[in-house]
């Protein structure tokens, strides 16, 4: 995972003490207290931390374009090849960005101008149209010279991040004399940027899809020996293709190194608890949670900003803040690297309860299709001939990409919405009830979170005085403090909101706990403690918990049964064991294998395109164009989910039947 | 597309059907009676009892409403009982004074919006100052306006003329917009005296939409300009100026649109006493002097074709948002 050309690699950008700080009415918010960091010419450095760590601030600053406002201090140096962007003039900070540096951003659909053909955007860019079809070629986009004439809303979420890449790629690495302001060299790079700052350019795109932009990612930087900042919360991503791991804590960075040994022997107590917190979809080991919360960016830091959360931490660790000191081509911010140990609870899936009979949810063949916009009759088909039974205290995930009909599915689970077709059956008249994504979105901001409850309790007919009361035990019971409820929803933190979230769905007494992706907006650490939250109230109140999620790990964490969904049907069904440690339909095999881990340099295998459009009309089975052991006859014959012999499961592939097929039969 | 134009040619029948009946139900309501208004104090019960059933007026409201539908259908909007003309064509006669000055204050009104709502994002000295100057200008109702604006500008500097649409004794006229027919004329002399009367009502009334327009561009440019797509034309070092006007401006039509509709519209409605103020010959004179005299059909007429043309410029508005957003269109 080096590059080839191994002559001493040069400087393209140089951090040294970036302070970066905002007032708002609280404070001052310290984003980043005092970070240095150096970029090397061909080399990919993730930079990983959680929401709050600063990590894209310090992106947005290496472009000289820090979070704009008058109350915002920035301090330090930060050089691009020599040029200053701190204190630069703004017209050669603006060269050096057109010149020398690209950006990826994490939502290509907003990352666009909305109202401009693909072909007019690349062009803002100084690319004509030669090089604009050549650079969407070269970055795996089909068809380049008709998509140069679409909207970006007509492209694929795999294709836009693309045509971002190529747009990043657009600068073509000469600065113009009257910018540059010091001798470095840049001769090597012409044609291409010297440095791409990527802040989570795969988080918003299917696992699969990831896969293959990291492995764009990758070759851009052989191929061109451009420097990557690749800026993200997923240790997993990093691993895959990152030569470097800058480890950001608090807007510090507490450990820096070669990605290879800061995920085996990584020294930080951080970094030990980050990589002990994260959920795997590949391995069944103990995921520990981190105890505590993030230090308040409001606050002035008097010692290590981990301290409160070390196991190991002693009196020096509170009272001096530690330096980040360099040694064996590693730097680590730590008085106590050798007596760090990680001391946390190791989360441990609940027992299991007897398997119960009693079936609380039942949809039977629901179908439902949507009307597409436009002039013709066509129809969409959101989900087809869908069967699932849901007993008490049972979970079950339901996984797939976006846009495979799982969302539409729980909306019919719930009774949101009727299904065109089949039936669905619930055994109480109380609805399933829905935890989301966004906790903070689903709260209703003006109102605080006891009010919210104690509405929930009203509908379900308790007594008025009875009320306080049960939201405070709700309240409690989802480990919260019960002085919560005074609050309002937007003074609490990511995961207190989802266990209030939680709190108000519990005030009706459902049989049923829908999640809709529950923990895929929080932070690994915060995510497991949710999880655990969810688990526990499906041993204790013997809730059936239905989880819907395009993350594999929290489906393993989480559920006893997994449904594995493509395009509206399900395509393989089983206990949660089976399918991980031996899944059959191609599709199930591939998002596993896509799906990151923290082997270093590991490079995902993938899943060849994406899913196909859902208006379009599949005849046969609709996964045959990504998968790999595709027959003719499997583009003629539809496949539907049946009982696989000896394997304890069903699967909708023809191909598997035939290979497995019992000797006697 | 198709579909979202069919949509608003149906509204625009259902809501001409409801002005023409609300100023019919008004009509029933007033205590004035035209027939008596047309004939005076002193004509007799019998005479006025002829000359209601003959025009219709006996019958019972919802009739006379029908009977009035046919008529506009056919293109018969009655005669005017002031001018003893047919209504349409002294429709005719005053309507393109009218959308002259409409068009030229919309005009005005679009290029002042623009000039507010953009100015703030380059931060110098003279925005803030233009600014207070509009807000100002745009809260005093436009009939102060007007008298001050002729107190000043013709009797005080005597650069600006009092009042109508022209000095020249045979002004030409070939589509009954003057500033067209001066040119389509070649009379450069006509061309300017066309322009120098209509500044001053032109202006006051497109000071409250431009302000309201500009007031919309500022926010939604200053709003669109946070936006994820400008943070990455940004990042790809196009200059600021070209980033307001290649991807702000365009992203912020939206909003600025449906207000400009809405201000167009009501320019139109205001253009009634800016012309009683200047002496302005179009349909707001014509509709002062039929409202004083309860001359019931000029004044249907009058709402009528107020109404279809706001209607019509909404729909036009809405038509252009379509077109301005691809993502709408499909």
């Amino acid at each position: 995972m080096t590059v080839p050309d191994m002559t001493v690699p040069e400087i393209v950008a140089r951090v040294r003490d970036l302070t970066v700080q905002f007032e708002v009415a609280e404070g001052t918010i310290h984003a980043l207290r005092g970070v240095d960091l150096d970029l090397r010419r061909g080399e990919i450095v993730a930079l990983v931390g959680e929401s709050g760590s600063g990590k894209s601030v310090l992106g947005a600053t290496l472009l000289g374009l820090p979070p704009s406002s008058r109350r915002t201090r920035v301090d330090g140096e930060v050089t691009v090849a020599g040029v200053d962007m701190l204190t630069g003039e703004q017209q050669r900070k603006r060269l050096t960005r057109r010149h020398l540096l690209g950006a990826v951003w994490q939502d290509p659909l907003s990352s666009m101008n909305p109202t401009m053909r693909l072909g007019d955007q690349l062009r803002e860019r100084g690319l004509d149209e030669v090089r604009s079809t050549s650079l969407l070629g070269e970055v795996g986009v089909d068809e380049p010279a008709r998509r140069l004439r679409q909207w970006p809303h007509q492209l694929s979420g795999g294709q836009r991040q693309r045509a971002m890449i190529a747009m990043a790629l657009g600068a073509d690495g000469r600065l113009p004399a009257e910018a540059a302001e010091s001798t470095v060299s840049i001769d090597d790079v012409h044609g291409a940027p010297m440095l791409v700052i990527a802040d989570e350019p795969t988080t918003a795109l299917d696992v699969s899809v990831q896969a293959q932009v990291l492995l764009l990612f990758d070759r851009l930087r052989r191929d061109h020996g451009c420097a990557v900042l690749l800026v993200t919360h997923d240790l997993g991503v990093a691993a895959s293709i990152a030569d470097r791991i800058v480890v950001l804590y608090a807007g510090q960075v507490c450990e820096d190194g070669a990605a290879a040994d800061v995920l085996e022997t990584p020294k930080h107590p951080y970094t030990k608890a980050l990589l002990a917190a994260r959920l795997s979809a590949v391995d069944d080991a103990g995921v520990r949670s981190i105890p505590g919360a993030a230090p308040n960016p409001l606050e002035r830091l008097d010692g290590c900003s981990f301290a409160p959360r070390c196991a190991s931490a002693q009196q020096d660790c509170r009272d001096s803040v530690p330096t980040l000191e360099r040694s064996d081509g590693r730097s680590l911010a730590c008085h106590h690297p050798h007596s760090a140990v990680v001391e946390v609870a190791l989360s441990t899936r609940l027992p299991r309860n007897e398997p119960s009979d009693e079936v609380v949810l039942e949809l039977r063949n629901v179908e439902k299709t949507f009307a597409l916009p436009g002039w013709g009759r066509n129809r969409m088909t959101a989900v087809a001939d869908v069967s699932m039974t849901v007993h008490a205290g049972e979970s079950i995930a339901i996984v797939g990409e976006s846009g495979c009909g799982k969302t539409t599915l729980l909306r019919m689970a719930c009774g949101l919405l009727a299904p065109d077709h089949g039936t669905v059956h619930r055994s109480t008249t109380t609805p399933p009830q829905l935890v989301y994504q966004d906790a903070g979105g689903s709260l209703t901001p003006w109102l605080s979170v006891g009010r919210q409850i104690e509405e929930r309790l009203a509908v379900v007919g308790v007594a008025r005085r009875d009320r306080p009361e049960r939201a405070a035990e709700l309240l409690e019971r989802v480990g919260l403090d019960p002085r919560a409820g005074r609050s309002r929803p937007t003074t609490l933190s990511g995961g207190q909101r989802q266990r209030a979230a939680i709190a108000r769905a519990l005030a009706s007494a459902p049989k049923v706990l829908v999640c809709d992706e529950p923990v895929s907006a929080l932070d690994a650490s915060l995510a497991v403690r949710v999880l655990d939250l969810i688990d526990e109230l499906r041993a204790e109140l013997g809730l059936a918990v239905l989880l819907v999620t395009h993350d594999l790990a929290a489906a393993r964490y989480l559920s006893d049964q997994v449904r594995v969904m493509y395009l509206g049907r399900f395509v393989e069904s089983a206990a949660t064991d089976n399918l991980f440690s031996d899944p059959v339909h191609p599709y199930t095999r591939g998002l596993l294998a896509a799906s990151p881990t923290i082997e270093p340099g590991r490079l995902a295998p993938t899943l060849k395109g994406e899913p196909p459009a859902a208006a379009e009309t599949v005849v046969g089975c609709a996964f045959a164009s990504r998968c790999s052991e595709v027959e003719p006859p499997c583009l003629e014959e539809p496949q539907t989910l049946r009982p696989l012999p000896v394997s304890n499961r069903s699967v909708a592939c023809r191909v598997q039947f035939r290979d497995r097929r019992p000797p006697s039969a | 597309m198709r579909r979202a134009i069919t949509t608003r040619l149906v509204s625009l029948i259902l809501v001409v059907l409801a002005l023409t009946f609300a100023v019919f139900l008004v009509q029933t309501l007033l205590p004035a009676d035209p027939v008596r208004a047309f004939f005076g104090r002193n004509a007799s019960p019998e005479l006025i009892a002829q000359k209601q059933a003959e025009l219709g007026y006996d019958q019972p409201i919802f009739q006379q409403y029908f009977g009035f539908l046919g008529r506009v259908a056919s293109g018969d909007l009655g005669n005017s009982l002031q001018t003893r003309r047919p209504v349409t064509s002294d429709l005719a006669n005053f309507l393109p004074a009218t959308f002259e000055l409409a068009l030229v204050a919309a005009i005005l009104a679009g290029l002042g919006g623009l000039v507010l709502g953009v100015s703030a994002q380059f931060g110098s000295a003279g925005p803030p100052i233009l600014r207070t100057l509009a807000v100002t200008l745009s809260s005093a109702p436009s009939f102060l306006l007007g008298i001050l604006g002729i107190l000043f500008f013709y009797r005080r500097l005597d650069w600006l003329p009092a009042g109508g649409r022209s000095s020249i004794d045979d002004p030409p006229d070939i589509t009954g917009f003057f500033l067209l027919d001066s040119i389509l004329s070649l009379d450069p002399s006509a061309l300017w005296d066309g322009i120098l009367h209509l500044i001053m009502p032109a202006t006051i009334l497109a000071v409250g939409p431009a302000v309201a327009i500009g007031r919309t561009l500022r926010a939604t440019l200053a709003s669109t300009l946070e936006t994820d797509h400008i943070r990455s034309v940004r990042a790809m070092g196009v200059s600021e100026r070209r980033i307001i006007t290649r991807h702000g401006l365009r992203n912020s039509v939206g909003p600025v649109l449906s207000v400009a509709g809405l201000q167009v519209g009501l320019l139109i409605a205001g253009a009634v006493v800016v012309e009683v103020v200047f002496s302005w010959p179009g349909v707001g004179l014509y509709l002062s002097q039929a409202i004083r005299v309860s001359d019931f059909p000029a004044v249907v007429g009058v709402v009528l074709v107020l109404a279809i043309t706001y209607v019509l410029v909404n729909a036009i508005v809405d038509i252009l948002q379509l077109a301005a957003d691809p993502r709408q269109r499909t």
